[in-house]
């Protein structure tokens, strides 16, 4: 994902704004790194580029 | 999602579920372009403008050809991770969402859907990625609803959203929903199929 997906997306939960940590990134994007939630503190990981953006018990349907 | 004749199986008479059936059919687990995904390309490119939201972007292509054709900011959200990696490696910014859940207040001026439609029998749901991206419940606007509902608030002031509506989702039903969401509605394109008749809808807030 590139930096400027942040101005769009937020916490599914509360529509909180989320902060970035990045783990891994080259010139145009961020590859892997965690969104955080700035209210509720939920976790949202970037895997490969995209961030994973389900609510969490969403999240563990579609890893099944 | 049309059953289209290009296969030529000749066959009459299915209702929704069982065609809903026949398009699961093979071990795909991402939804591939059809006519359905002409047409909102079709709309989109026309219409779209700033800053564009594909919801059930599904392989990317609607979204890759708004971002090619019009030169447009796009992102692709799915449910379904799969899909999700097929958009990004199209060059689609791609998010694993549930429908407008992750966005925020005014962030577009295009909202994009061609949603799961297909009416389907609970009893004949089959539970699988393939599924998730044709079947619309036993109605066949489960995920309209929620979508129209939310709409508004992701969507930029002077913005629009282009939804693809079947006949066989019930074209007067989601015109209902689509007023009382307080959007005016307005045909693009459309087009008719042996099975069904697609049609684009530019909704712009009344």
């Amino acid at each position: 994902m590139k930096e400027s997906l942040m101005d769009v997306i937020c916490c599914p939960l509360d529509k909180a704004a989320l902060e970035l940590d990045v783990d891994e990134a080259d010139d145009e994007e961020v590859l892997a790194g965690t969104l955080t939630c700035t209210e509720c503190g939920e976790t949202y990981p970037i895997e490969d580029g995209i961030p994973n953006l389900l609510p969490p018990d969403m999240r563990e349907e579609a890893a099944a | 999602m049309t059953g289209g004749g290009d296969e030529g199986d000749g066959e009459n008479g299915h209702d929704g579920g069982d065609l809903a059936a026949l398009r699961g059919a093979d071990d795909a687990t991402v939804y591939q372009p059809a006519e359905d995904s002409g047409l909102l390309a079709e709309a989109a490119i026309e219409e779209a403008h700033g800053r564009v939201l594909e919801v059930g972007t599904g392989s990317g292509w609607v979204a890759e050809r708004v971002a090619t054709e019009r030169d447009l900011d796009v992102v692709g959200s799915d449910r379904n991770p799969h899909a999700a990696r097929q958009a990004r490696e199209r060059g689609v910014e791609a998010v694993v969402a549930d429908l407008l859940s992750p966005f925020r207040e005014d962030a577009f001026d295009a909202v994009c859907f061609n949603p799961p439609y297909l009416p389907t029998d609970p009893d004949n749901e089959w539970d699988d990625w393939m599924e998730h991206a044709l079947s619309g419940g036993e109605s066949g606007r489960e995920l309209i609803e929620p979508f129209l509902a939310d709409v508004g608030r992701v969507l930029a002031p002077d913005g629009v959203v282009l939804l693809l509506v079947s006949s066989l989702t019930g074209y007067d039903e989601v015109l209902a929903l689509v007023e009382e969401a307080g959007f005016d509605h307005e045909a693009v394109v459309e087009e008719s199929f042996p099975f069904e008749t697609l049609t684009v809808l530019a909704l712009r807030r009344a």
